[in-house]
């Protein structure tokens, strides 16, 4: 089994914007500070702390995003959005195939489990995947301000980047 | 300049929502994120509004000031001239309100600058149009 976590990979949220003030807005790249995932040839696991998001950088928007507002959107995630909820992925079924492996399985974010498929690609020792997750399925309301007119984009991507053990 | 209308309910007398207006001291709160600093006289009152954009914020300082009322038509313009603290802009309107048993109208004319306006007129008037309509709601429990 390989064991993966912030030691040997990054695990990345990106959010896009949307309303008619779209343009007031950052497109978000958040790391998950603290999360640990195990990886067999037939199952696939991850558990992140909702509590760990740090915000790395943001684009757009009408002025730039400094530390603080930085600071002030971990905050606004942990306190407005996820709280602190569960977050656990647990895979269903892991196929092989060229370079990787298509993964199926059930996500747990905030007590809501729903399907989620993903594919993993493997180059030698480099592990790359993105998962598209839409907020709505999971009962999330978007994030919203502006009175409404400036938005977080429902679909949400959650990417992993893990450099794998040479005894993988 | 952005040109909007709306109207309010507040199931009160004309007089009573005329004199509502009139009162900054009750008025600008109902502007999310509105607050009085200062009151100068009784038609003038230094004020400021944070419009949170997320984490983000613009604030404006200035004044409102009644520019003109009838007590008689019960109709009144309210003046705001503010500056975006955090750069060059600013954002000022007149709200020209009617008011009637019941409710009123409101007619608003702005003219915004700086980083908001960046966002393009019709951004600024969609926003503004939900400020507003926002503000309508509050106007209601007056």
């Amino acid at each position: 089994m390989t064991t993966l976590g912030p030691q040997n990979g990054t695990l990345t949220v990106r959010t896009g914007k949307g309303g008619a003030a779209a343009k007031a807005g950052h497109n978000l790249v958040i790391e998950v500070q603290r999360w640990q995932g195990s990886l067999t040839a037939d199952a696939v696991e991850l558990t992140a702390d909702a509590r760990s998001l740090r915000v790395v950088s943001g684009s757009g928007g009408i002025s730039p995003l400094g530390e603080e507002e930085r600071n002030g959107i971990a905050q606004t995630i942990d306190e407005e959005v996820l709280r602190g909820g569960s977050i656990a992925y647990r895979s269903s079924r892991v196929s092989a195939r060229e370079g990787g492996y298509d993964v199926e399985g059930e996500l747990d974010l905030l007590g809501v489990t729903r399907p989620l498929s993903f594919a993993l690609s493997v180059d030698g020792d480099h592990l790359t995947g993105t998962a598209a997750v839409k907020q709505t399925d999971w009962r999330i309301k978007p994030y919203s301000a502006l009175f409404g007119t400036l938005k977080v984009a429902d679909v949400v991507e959650v990417s992993i980047d893990a450099t794998l053990p040479r005894s993988a | 300049m952005v040109a909007l209308d709306h109207s309010f309910s507040t199931g009160k007398p004309a007089d009573y929502n005329l004199e509502a207006i009139l009162d900054l001291d009750r008025i600008i709160p109902c502007v999310e994120g509105g607050k009085v600093l200062e009151r100068e006289s009784p038609d003038v009152a230094k004020a400021e509004i944070k419009v949170k954009m997320g984490a983000m914020s613009m604030t404006f300082k200035g004044t409102v000031e009644v520019a003109s009322k009838d007590e008689a038509e019960r109709t009144a313009v309210l003046r705001v001239k503010s500056k975006d603290t955090g750069g060059s802009g600013y954002a000022n309107a007149d709200v020209a309100f009617a008011l009637d048993d019941g409710g009123g109208t409101i007619h608003t004319e702005a003219k915004i600058t700086g980083k908001a306006a960046s966002m393009g007129e019709g951004v600024v008037a969609t926003v503004l149009d939900a400020l507003i309509k926002d503000f309508t709601t509050k106007l209601a429990a007056i």
